[in-house]
This record gives C-alpha cells, structure tokens and sequence, in this order.
C-alpha cells in the first residue's frame, strides 16, 4: 500500500467528515468456529464522524498490530502494513510546516 | 487406480492448493469434479470423493491448530499409521505445503473471523486552506484523509476525514496511548 506523501489525494469519498471521537481498544482474538487457535491482537477503532450537515455516524473498523505499527511485532510481514500510526506522524510532520 | 497410488508430489501439491484456495482464501468455483478431472482424471467419482474429504479434513485440521512443525510432524505421523490414513510420501507432500503456505492461510483465518470492517488503506494530503468553511480563520492548513474500510468478501467503503492541525495531533496522542497498551501487552509472558 502507497505511503508516500507526495501524489494528490483523488478521494473516492464525495463528503468530507470531521471528527467528533476517536474510541479504540487493543483485543484479542483467541479462537473461532474455523480456527482454534487464532491467537492474534487486534486494535478496534470506533470513529464518530460529522458530515456538512451535523449528522453524527459511527464508523467502526479493526486493524491488526502489523497494520497499525509493523515494527511493535517481530513477526509482522511488510504486505499488509498500512502503517497507520506512522502515517499520522507523518500527517502530523507536513502539517506544522505549512 | 487408487488416488493414493496415482501420487505424484506435484498433484497432490496442485490439489492441496486448489483446497486452500476453496476453503481458506475464498475462492469460487472450485468443485470436485472439476480437481477430479483436472488432476486425477483416471481415479473413478466415487473413490476421489472420500480422498478429497481426507486431505480438506487434514489441511482443516493443520490450519485450525496453527500448527508448529514439531506438532505437524506428530499429528502427519500419526495420520500415516492409521487404517486408511496417508502415505509418508503424502505426508511429506503436506509438510512442505503446510510450511510455505502457512502465513497466507493463517492471514485468511484471521481476515474470515474478523466480522467488522477491516482498514484496507488510508491515502492522505495536506492542504493550506486559504479560506475555512467552518470558521472566519484564513491560512488555515487541512489534512484530509481517506480511509478504505471493508468487511470480509465486500467492497470498499470510503471514508474521508478532514482534520486541522490540533485535532492531528490530539489523535497522534491517542495513537501514543494505543502504542503503548500493544508494547504492554508484547511483553507480557503468554
């Protein structure tokens, strides 16, 4: 998945959401009806979003901790790395100097 | 001829994958007739049948244990000396599978069991903002986000978040504290 900063956003979103809340919390998912032994962390996020208008939606979603921060991992494998907190440092870095 | 006798490493290899693929990643299409005549195309219906159920039920088996190798190598072992088991030359055909497929299989379980959303990306830009919608401010820079959310076997939702420079970094804290609760976790002894 593309982490540069460079190309221009082409957002496939027509609207654009402000954040109310970001809630999240680090579980853990040990076994299921097609695998016993799952064994594997997760981090659930639940945003509350606005749009224009003020309606308030909630969106949740799950990353696993490879796709939230590969190197808190020895084990991770590089595919899947959206590398979500390393992309908002980065968001953070651009910002303060525009 | 009897499908165990027919062993050619590579067929059985070629089967054990199409498996995976029907029962792991998802994929349509793969019915019995059509592994039978692709890949066995002497052994009759109804003895490929029950060969067939043999291998899914042992790969099934492999998978749902998360098997290391010290475990596979006893649980393959035991399945060779059983009435109507394998042969050690099918075991070791399953071995090798069991190594190199491992991970992707292992991701497919976890992605199957996740019933939420999953994150499938997230592209960014940073604007300077030379006149604010919501508020009188001027040179106000913007970053907006796009995240690409989806469940299991479904399309991509899209997700587009606009964030100033204060509520970027009110997040980046609250991913610090996320960090932080993964590295706890880590290094606890299981």
């Amino acid at each position: 998945m593309e982490t540069t900063s460079e190309p221009p956003l082409d957002a496939k979103s027509d609207v654009t959401n402000q954040l109310v809340d970001f809630q999240w919390k680090l579980g853990m998912a040990v076994s299921s009806d097609t695998c016993r032994s799952l064994k594997y962390p997760y981090v659930a996020v639940m945003l509350k979003v606005a749009d224009h208008s003020g309606q308030v939606k909630t969106k949740c979603f799950e990353m696993t901790i490879p796709q939230f921060q590969p190197q808190l991992l020895a084990t991770s494998s590089l595919l899947s790395a959206s590398n979500f907190y390393r992309q908002f440092k980065e968001i953070a870095a651009v910002i303060e100097t525009v | 001829m009897a499908a165990g006798e027919l062993e050619g490493g590579k067929t059985l290899s070629g089967l054990l994958n199409a498996l995976a693929q029907d029962t792991f990643h998802g994929y349509p299409g793969i019915t019995e007739e059509l592994l039978r005549s692709q890949l066995y195309p002497e052994v009759a219906p109804e003895e490929f049948r029950p060969f067939l159920a043999k291998m899914r039920g042992i790969l099934k088996s492999i998978a749902s244990a998360d098997m290391d190798f010290n475990q596979l190598e006893a649980f393959l072992t035991a399945q060779t000396k059983k009435q109507g088991g394998i042969t050690s030359d099918q075991a070791a055909v399953i071995s090798k599978f069991w190594k190199s497929h491992k991970t992707k299989i292992r991701e497919s379980l976890m992605n199957q069991s996740r019933w939420n959303s999953g994150l499938r990306g997230l592209s960014w830009r940073v604007d300077g903002k030379s006149q604010s919608r919501h508020s009188a401010q001027i040179h106000t820079p913007v970053a907006i986000i796009e995240l690409e959310l989806g469940k299991y076997g479904q399309e991509s939702e899209f997700l587009c978040l606009e964030f100033d420079e204060v509520k970027v970094n009110q997040i980046l804290k609250t991913l610090s504290e996320v960090e932080e609760s993964i590295s706890t976790l880590i290094s606890q002894p299981n």
